[in-house]
């Protein structure tokens, strides 16, 4: 899409030489073919450095642009995002797609439904009410039980289980709300990859990035019903254990366990081998290992300790 | 399987007398045909009373079992169970089992998967995009919603009513690890026996036993999002809320009140009539029939107002004695 397309569709005045422009990124990760947005003051710094060929900038902040990127001037960067990322939504089910190719040994059972331009490795077995979408890849071995749902462009790696009512790639929770309050779809044009020998339990989601990935790392366990929000990044063989919740671009680094109903905000890093109890809250991140608990997230110990006082006070 | 074949893929040595093994136990509820198997020590005691055909060992405890049970001697007794697992992991679809059978007055959605070996009462409902798999049994005038998955050998009673998406008979979440950090899969070989007038919410997930059956028993009534791990008894007619989780092998007496959000850790028995408030955390035993509880960590319902009340204090003191100060530096 040309540039000088978004600008007009946006209402947003723009002349100079015309650019094709492939998609939309963050700050620092935008290529020479994508757009861009500067929202918060707090990134300021990251416009000096970005390889954006466009961003969506206040008027006070478009000076602060390399020469390499066009400065495409709104009131409002985000609600600008939010709109542009629209012009960018693949097609929900897409028909002229080459027809799936299904590797050696593996089963797709009658009521499953795998769309074009998918490829299922050898030995899998997709079984009755799956739904994948297009250009979804599977590796081998990998196993999707009863009802499964796989959103488009998706990566499952090999020697997976994923267990039924799950749902892997579902949009992200991302809305950009005007000063109406109403709130404008961000759409996730990003996808999930999920690494080889990850089991999945039931009712699980996982959410697909607003761009680049979600990512589900080696050997990771997950349990029912997990909510992981878009962009996040899940260390090799980290553990979920049931209604955990991360929000979007939570890092977990390896090892990682997270006990029953804990919780991440967003944004923020869990050092690897760190072990959450259950019923923890992280609100910031975790940068030493070691065992941590409660809400506000504390030291295990500390937290043993906080209930006894407690339980002192009650009696006193 | 012969005994000899099981340690041949575990590679462990085996002489004597080889047997016949049909499955795997815990200790206690093995039999003579079965094997089984002693974690870190625990559970010793166990060791001398099985009545196992055969026990995967530590070498150091190999001498403490009871005479007539086989010590499979091995060096990390939860790893070798959890390969041994895989050997007794039934198909995933049994193509070889009887066309499904559907009682007289029961409608069966055409969109609705309905393996071989599946057995459904009078005057059920199974509608579009419901899967049943080999060798699951529905009692009388149950209703399955669409989107319901209900994994291989599930029993369902009567007059349930099992809303969409709710999964019944995924796989525990049960692994064995390596030093290495790696989880390897047990696999969860027993099943989940639903009573009759059950019914479950949208999006639940009830977990397939290890070993056994996972049970939720008669009148019991589940809200959405309900998760309960394997092994889990639910005595009959309890009430949970939504967003409940519930730990591995805990059970719950009968008539138990469990209120939203609430969760409790595995291996607890929490007595009959018990009722815990919203977003309890349970991580202990309860062994008094009756009671209201709340919090986490848990107390009784009026202890934990209690403290609510002096907590709610403490923060007023605390605001009360700076804005003191304030007026103080003022004047």
């Amino acid at each position: 899409m040309k540039l000088s397309d978004i600008c007009q569709r946006l209402t947003v005045s723009f002349d100079g030489e015309d650019r094709e422009i492939t998609g939309l990124n963050a700050l620092k990760d935008a290529t020479q073919s994508e757009v861009s947005f500067l929202e918060n003051p707090k990134y300021a710094s990251q416009l000096e450095s970005t390889k954006a060929s466009a961003v969506f900038v206040t008027s006070a902040m478009a000076h602060l642009l390399p020469a390499t990127a066009v400065a495409l001037v709104v009131d409002e960067p985000y609600i600008a995002l939010a709109k542009a990322s629209r012009f960018f939504a693949p097609a929900r089910l897409e028909h002229d797609l080459p027809a799936p190719v299904v590797g050696e040994g593996s089963v797709i059972e009658t009521g499953a439904f795998v769309a074009g331009g998918s490829r299922i490795g050898k030995n899998c077995h997709i079984m009755p009410g799956v739904f994948i979408g297009n250009n979804v890849t599977v590796g081998d071995n990998t196993v999707l039980y009863p009802n499964v749902t796989v959103y488009r462009d998706c990566v499952i790696g090999s020697d997976c289980v994923i267990h039924s009512g799950t749902v892997i790639g579902s949009d992200g929770f991302g809305f950009a709300t005007t000063k109406q309050g109403t709130h404008v779809k961000i759409y996730q044009n990003g996808n999930v990859v999920i690494g080889d020998d990850v089991e999945i339990g039931a009712n699980t989601t996982i959410d697909r990035a607003v761009f680049a990935s979600t990512l589900i790392g080696n050997g990771v366990r997950i349990d029912n019903l997990v909510q992981v929000g878009h962009n996040c990044v899940i260390g090799d063989y980290s553990v979920l254990v049931s209604q955990v919740g991360l929000a979007g671009s939570s890092r977990l680094g390896r090892n990682v366990v997270m006990g029953g109903q804990s919780a991440t905000a967003g944004h923020l890093s869990i050092a690897p081998f760190v072990t959450i109890a259950a019923r923890g809250g992280v609100t910031k991140n975790v940068e030493k290992g070691g065992v941590y608990g409660g809400f506000p997230l504390m030291e295990h110990k500390l937290w043993l300790k906080l209930q006894g006082k407690l339980a002192r006070l009650l009696k006193a | 399987m012969l005994l000899s074949q099981i340690a041949a893929e575990l590679g462990l040595t085996f002489t004597g007398e080889d047997i016949a093994i049909s499955g795997m136990n815990t200790l206690r509820d093995a039999g003579p045909s079965e094997l089984s198997y002693i974690i870190h020590g625990k559970y010793t005691s166990a060791l001398s009373q099985t009545s196992a055909g055969a026990v995967l060992v530590p070498k150091a405890l190999q001498n403490a079992l009871a005479e007539g049970t086989y010590a499979l001697v091995c060096d990390d007794a939860a790893l070798a169970m959890a390969y041994a697992s895989r050997l007794f992991a039934p198909p995933f679809i049994d193509s070889d089992a009887p066309v499904p059978v559907i009682g007289e007055a029961s409608f069966v959605d055409p969109r609705a998967t309905l393996e071989n070996g599946v057995v459904i009462g009078k005057g059920c409902t199974v509608m579009a995009g419901a899967y049943l798999g080999s060798g699951v049994t529905v009692g009388d005038d149950t209703v399955l919603f669409p989107n319901t998955t209900i994994y291989r050998d599930t029993v369902i009673g009567s007059r349930c009513r099992i809303h969409g998406g709710t999964t019944v008979g995924a796989d525990g979440f049960g692994y064995a690890h390596t030093a290495q950090g790696e989880h390897v899969k047990i696999y969860q070989n027993g099943n989940v026996v639903i009573g009759d007038d059950v019914e479950l919410g949208s999006n639940c997930s009830i977990d397939r036993a290890v070993f056994a059956s996972t049970r939720v028993r008669n009148g019991s009534k589940l809200d959405n999002n309900v998760h309960i791990g394997h092994n889990c008894d639910i005595g009959e007619h309890c009430i949970i809320v939504a967003q409940v989780g519930i730990g591995g092998s805990t059970t719950l007496g009968r008539n138990c009140v469990v209120s939203g959000q609430t969760a409790f850790a595995d291996h607890l028995e929490i007595a009959p009539f018990t009722t815990f408030t919203a977003r309890s955390g349970v991580t202990k035993s309860i062994k008094e029939s009756g009671k209201v509880y709340s919090g986490y960590p848990l107390m009784e319902h009026r202890l934990w107002r209690r403290l609510q009340g002096r907590l709610a204090k403490l923060a007023d003191e605390g605001i009360s004695k700076k804005r003191r100060a304030k007026t103080h530096e003022a004047e």
